[in-house]
């Protein structure tokens, strides 16, 4: 796998459409298929800030500018359920027991409407940092879940 | 595009080992059966063109001034960080 970024344990600074952040190198994730949309970017960052919470920035650090705000889904709808395909499995190399860190895409409206994802969850395996977003054929939940703002 | 006709369990062969199969022919569908390596997602086409253009557009809203004051809630109680 390539390395876009020198080896260095320093934390990078990186600019977002949300402000300007610091990442850890080790938060250099691997997305083997890019994003629909943005399938030539293969490396994203996940950004966490406080000044994000509770939500996320997932931040392409190659191919074409591509920033997302994105959430856990259990924090959206409290019972989420949403189970990998076994080819999915398969691609995420994942047993029983492996941990997935689930995520929504959230959709920002100028006029203050936000919504999450959660038809179409980015999926990641902490243990190898690869990435796929997945598109359960079954799945209920809708694209556009509408959050409250405040 | 490469039109063929294809019967009941007959298959196409794509590239190294993606084979589309015919598993039933019905009046208003066909039920199609795909084996492809790991690496290569299978996804129904207006799903896949669905999320491409959710990804889109979520990727380049604009961002609403003063989002981070702002500080928009999920609507699940006591979620917040």
């Amino acid at each position: 796998m390539p390395d876009p970024m020198p080896e260095d344990n320093a934390p990078i600074r990186i600019q977002t459409r949300f402000g300007e952040f610091e990442a850890d190198r080790q938060s250099l994730l691997e997305f083997p298929s890019g994003l629909p949309a943005f399938e030539q970017c293969r490396h994203f960052v996940l950004i966490e800030s406080p000044a994000l919470a509770p939500f996320q920035c997932l931040h392409a650090t190659d191919g074409p500018p591509a920033s997302f705000l994105v959430i856990n889904p259990k924090l959206v709808l409290s019972d989420y359920r949403c189970k990998l395909s076994p080819a999915d499995r398969e691609r995420f190399q994942v047993t029983d027991d492996t941990p997935l860190a689930w995520l929504a895409v959230v959709l920002l409206k100028e006029d203050g409407e936000a919504f999450a994802n959660l038809r179409a969850p980015v999926v990641i395996n902490p243990a190898r940092m690869v990435g796929y977003q997945v598109m359960p054929h079954d799945s209920l939940y809708p694209t556009r879940y509408p959050m409250v703002s405040e | 595009m490469l039109v063929v006709t294809r019967r009941r369990n007959e298959a196409i062969i794509i590239g190294e080992g993606i084979e589309v199969r015919v598993l039933r022919v019905g009046r208003d569908g066909v039920r199609i059966g795909i084996t492809a390596p790991v690496h290569v997602p299978v996804n129904r086409a207006e799903i896949y063109e669905l999320i491409k253009a959710e990804n889109y557009e979520a990727a380049t809203s604009q961002v609403p001034a003063g989002l981070l004051t702002r500080r928009l809630r999920p609507p699940v109680p006591g979620a917040e960080a």
